[in-house]
């Protein structure tokens, strides 16, 4: 019989008895959920890429906060390029005594220039495609708009000072962006229309956005020649290099998705080390046999390796297809957040998850396979003999590597890489010193119990490095659906009853210059308790000390996201109410062009007294110098800002005032009569914009713990594998014990306070963990006080315990079901 | 018959008819057939025959182990064949000691927690007093606190047999308590064995396959085949 064939049946043999179950569990598990994750992210960036012209709504953009120049349309037009542009921005809309903050669309009259709008004209009329926008006079609504605010089709609705008819329901834009204020229902309207809105005054906030289409040579000529031309505000895309961006918010998904899938692949290696540890110390015997039947130690490593390949080839097939089907678990549980029609997979994103299974199988089988290859012929002899451990720099070097690599896989930053691994190491070895101590000091009472107690202890006790493994496993997994399940729940809720009762509770934007004397009139008349009003520019930083910003920032840090975006720029004579001065002196003798920085930005970019930052404003450029360094607290619910200018700096600029007010349930009319009176006003409600996020953070900790199941299921992988590692030497103690006139009620009666006690020390452990987590989130980063959960002390080791001893005396059932008499045939 | 047992006074084991037979993928085996015995209390016996002849499987009936496929057995009067496996385990704690060939400790436990054991699956609070005279009593005061793994084979035989004492069984059943140890060794247990026997007044079951210790019993029993001869 050829080599092959040899292993082949002996694999198919030890997975009929069952040898190998766990171990293919374990990795069908592990490549699932990394499937899942790839095929999910793959698809995502397939949509964007081969549909980018489609979501780009031409084959080229450029987006501005203002108008573009004459001569750049001028240029399109020699270069036979057609053109559309679209203006958003954000109104507070209000009829029959309803308001909403709607997203406003301007379209001119060729848009849409690539792809299809689709409408519908009834509740239960039938979706058609068009292919133009409305005409001027008219508007097309979101259906939640329509419910909102009361209106049916038909019906007048008055965008600024502008009435128009709302003739169809939009349900389907083909450019639709994917930031957070997508979840503002849309108001589709002509542009023709929008001057007399009497929204868009100099300094509004809107954005433009210029849309191209044309032969592939002339797009490519257009954008060379544009490009040098941008100012730092301005962003040209093709559809052919640039995807249309994500939203913050699902690439945050992304990222936070792909390092769960590093939990459940960190906890699936361990199970299938452990079940590897298993079965190759079941097979020390055969393979002293075959080696002194003559085979020579490669050929024994070749002859079980072999057989792991071929097992970890159809376990990462069969893994692949449940991936495939839980990434549409995802896709589903986040459907609001993504583009209505997604890229199909590709082979490439199966593949991968295939890879992954196959680098797992070696990075944590590996080592106990090689014990095999020492095995001596002479145990057949002496029994006693064994080989020696895998070396622990082999251990763990490999499976440290291997997760490094998917970690970066997934961060695409190596310092980023560096630090979860830096950190995931430390926890990992605090807590394990933290479970030793926690098992030594059982150890220790041991002696004072009684007999079933001692018992059901020395269970957990017999194999240390096992019952760490499960109890990091259990509590690990937990903290993560802990810390998820509050996050979802209880973070903003808890941090809104923290505010003091008349905090401001509304924000007014865009009010422009000659407004804000009546804004205050009308305030101190109707009895508003209102903050500062603050002039605003937008603006963006663009360089510190000459050097480029984007050089001075890591991914995802503070100073990332402030430096690729506009800022509310503002200037003050004195220092702002609630701002605290850190570092240098406020301005006395107002002079222009100085500025204050908030502090956490100032260390998040490293910028210090004295530096020069440099700013654009549109297509302008300014520079101020450092003169002060600022702390502030965000959750005043006032106006605040990373930069505050001395006045004179930003006179040069168009600005708008901003402030915020406290109205309280019986004022709520109040609003109306604001929004009426101020139609270019843009004003938030907190409570509305809160229950936002509150929707868009439930459904991505419902992608996350969707992930996180998994790990689960690891974690209970892992129990089984410790547990069938020690089951020979449990079924032999348990006979023994029956054999000296243990009954099986005493035994089962150790076994559940085995599994009870690993289950409440998990649960405790993690409990503990997530409530220091939340301890420190709430005191150090949102500032307010910190309530633990006890009832969660209470049901999550509680739980736990019920759920692992379910599982665990499952597991060992064979103990009490095995005759004593195996004892007398030395079994 | 069974007139003539009731009748027999001072027995400790009685079978009736005993068989045991197990189906296999050939067909039934019978491992055991007819085994009828009357062993008194105080007896020593030794059961002889060759691999095969069903030693260990009569012991374990004997030992409420396992249950014959047919007929009867009694343990100090009570018949254990109707008993289920919690009643059988309950009349092992109260009546019987075993000793093995691997000895059988249990590795997490040091020597005085596996002498301790039977005992406190008694509930008897003496436990630990009763444990530590008998291992002074084998020789191994020094070792109380010592692991098997840390003890020689002789050692752990001498562990089994204070652990197999120390409940002072009426019957004691030793399955080949030498076949691990080599010559020497097994005689100074063999030694201690009968000593503790007799000290103990136990009714001593033997399985050996040597003819010079079958020889220190007062009968030998030989099985062949699965039958008494």
């Amino acid at each position: 019989m050829s080599r092959f064939n040899l292993a082949l049946r002996l694999l198919w043999r030890d997975s009929r008895s069952g040898e190998l179950t766990l171990l293919i569990l374990a990795l069908l598990i592990a490549v699932s959920s990394s499937t899942a994750i790839a095929l999910f992210s793959e698809r995502l960036q397939s949509t964007m890429s081969q549909q980018a012209a489609e979501l780009l709504g031409a084959d080229l953009v450029i987006t501005s906060p203002e108008l573009i120049a004459p001569a750049w349309l001028e240029q399109a037009q020699q270069l036979n390029l057609i053109s559309a542009h679209a203006i958003e921005f954000h109104s507070v809309l209000i009829e029959h005594d309803e308001l909403i903050l709607a997203s406003i669309k301007a379209i001119s009259d060729t848009y849409p220039l690539r792809g299809v709008l689709k409408i519908s004209e009834g509740d239960a009329g039938v979706e058609s495609i068009v292919h133009q926008g409305p005409e001027p006079g008219t508007a097309w609504l979101d259906r939640r708009l329509l419910s909102v605010l009361k209106l049916k089709l038909g019906d007048t609705l008055t965008v600024g000072e502008k009435p128009l008819l709302v003739t169809k329901i939009i349900t389907y834009e083909p450019d639709k962006k994917g930031d957070f204020f997508s979840f503002s229902p849309r108001v589709m309207m002509n542009n023709l229309d929008l001057l007399a809105t009497g929204i868009l005054q100099p300094g509004s906030q809107v954005h433009y956005y210029f849309q191209f289409i044309g032969a592939a040579q002339a797009i490519v000529e257009y954008k060379n020649w544009l490009k040098p031309q941008l100012n730092p505000s301005q962003r040209v895309m093709d559809s052919r290099e640039n995807r249309p961006e994500l939203s913050s918010a699902l690439n945050r998904a992304e990222r936070y998705l792909g390092l769960s899938s590093i939990l459940v692949i960190l906890i699936a290696g361990v199970a299938i080390a452990m079940a590897t540890t298993r079965y190759t110390e079941r097979h020390f015997d055969a393979t002293a046999l075959l080696r002194c039947l003559g085979l020579k130690q490669q050929e024994i490593l070749w002859l079980y390796s072999s057989q792991f390949v071929v097992l970890g080839l159809v376990a990462s097939a069969v893994g692949s297809a449940l991936g495939y089907c839980a990434q549409v678990g995802l896709f589903y549980i986040l459907r609001e957040l993504l583009p209505q029609s997604i890229a199909p997979a590709s082979i490439g994103s199966l593949f991968f998850g295939f890879i992954i299974g196959m680098v797992v199988l070696l990075g944590f089988a590996l080592p106990p396979l090689l014990r095999l290859k020492q095995v001596s012929a002479l145990r057949v002899l002496r029994r006693e003999l064994e080989p020696r451990q895998p070396a622990v720099w082999l251990v763990y070097g490999l499976a440290t590597s291997l997760i490094s690599l998917i970690i970066y896989k997934y961060t695409h930053d190596l310092k980023m890489t560096v630090s979860v691994l830096g950190v995931g190491i430390i926890s990992l070895i605090v807590l394990g010193l933290l479970i030793m101590g926690l098992l030594k000091l059982i150890q220790k009472r041991l002696d004072g119990m009684s007999l079933l107690w001692r018992l059901g202890l020395q269970g957990l006790l017999r194999n240390n490095r096992a019952s760490i493994s499960q109890i990091l496993a259990f509590s690990i997994t937990l903290v993560a659906m802990l810390l998820s399940f509050n996050v979802r729940n209880d973070i903003i809720d808890d941090w809104q009853q923290q505010l003091p009762k008349d905090a401001p509770n509304h924000f007014a934007l865009n009010i422009f210059p000659n407004q804000v004397q009546d804004f205050k009139e009308d305030f101190k008349q109707q009895h508003i308790l209102g903050s500062e009003f603050y002039p605003v520019v937008r603006g963006r930083l663009t360089a510190i000390n000459q050097i480029a910003v984007q050089k001075r920032v890591s991914k995802d840090s503070q100073g990332d996201n402030a430096i690729h975006r506009d800022l509310s720029l503002t200037w003050t004579e004195s220092l702002p109410n609630e701002n605290k001065l850190q570092a240098g002196e406020w301005w006395v003798s107002l002079q222009p062009g100085l500025v204050s920085v908030e502090q956490k930005l100032a260390e998040s970019l490293g910028i210090k007294l004295g530096d020069s930052l440099a700013f654009t404003v549109g297509s302008q450029q300014f520079n101020a110098r450092v003169a002060s360094i600022r702390s502030l607290r965000w959750d005043t619910m006032k106006p605040n800002f990373y930069m505050v200018f001395s006045p004179g700096t930003l006179d040069a600029y168009p600005s708008t005032f901003i402030t915020s007010f406290y109205l309280a349930e019986s004022q709520k009319e109040l609003l109306n009569a604001l929004v009426k009176k101020y139609p270019s006003t843009t004003i938030l409600e907190v409570d509305l914009i809160l229950q936002q996020f509150k929707t868009l953070l439930t459904q991505l900790t419902q992608a996350i713990n969707f992930l996180l199941y998994f790990a689960l299921m690891a974690g209970f992988i892992v129990l089984m594998a410790a547990v069938y590692a020690t089951l020979d030497q449990r079924i032999v103690e348990g006979a023994l014990m029956r054999t000296m006139g243990a009954n099986r009620r005493l035994l089962r009666a150790a076994q559940l306070i085995e599994f009870s006690v690993l289950g409440l020390l998990s649960g405790v452990l993690a409990v503990l963990m997530s409530e220091l987590i939340l301890f420190a989130l709430y005191s150090q980063v949102l500032h307010i006080s910190y309530h633990p959960s006890f009832y969660l002390w209470l049901l999550v080791p509680l739980f736990n315990a019920i759920l692992i001893s379910l599982v665990g005396c499952w597991g060992v059932r064979q103990v009490l079901n095995k005759p004593p008499l195996l004892i007398l045939r030395g079994l | 018959m069974k007139t003539q047992i009731n009748q027999v006074t001072n027995s400790v084991i009685v079978t009736e008819g005993l068989a045991k037979s197990v189906l296999t993928s050939e067909g039934v085996l019978h491992i055991l057939s007819s085994i009828d015995l009357i062993i008194k209390s105080g007896e020593s016996i030794a059961i002889v025959g060759e691999s095969g002849s069903g030693k260990s499987t009569l012991i374990s009936l004997l030992a409420g182990l396992d249950k014959p496929s047919s007929g009867a057995i009694f343990l100090n009067g009570k018949s254990i064949t109707m008993m289920d496996e919690d009643g059988r385990a309950a009349l092992r704690n109260q009546l019987i000691g075993f000793v093995f060939q691997s000895f059988q400790l249990l590795p997490g436990l040091t020597a005085l927690e596996n002498v301790m054991l039977p005992l406190e699956l008694r509930g008897d609070k003496t436990a630990k007093a009763a444990a530590t005279a008998l291992l002074h009593r084998v020789g191994l005061a020094q070792r109380l606190t010592h692991a098997p793994k840390q003890l020689s084979g002789g050692e752990q035989q001498r562990v089994a047999l204070a652990r197999a004492f120390v409940t002072r069984p009426a019957i004691l059943f030793a399955d080949e308590p030498t076949g691990n140890l080599d010559s020497k060794t097994g005689a100074n247990i063999i030694e201690l064995l009968f000593e503790l026997n007799q000290e103990n007044r136990t009714t001593l079951i033997l399985v050996t396959h040597d003819h010079a210790l079958a020889a220190r019993c007062h009968r030998t029993i030989r099985l062949e085949a699965g039958c008494l001869v």
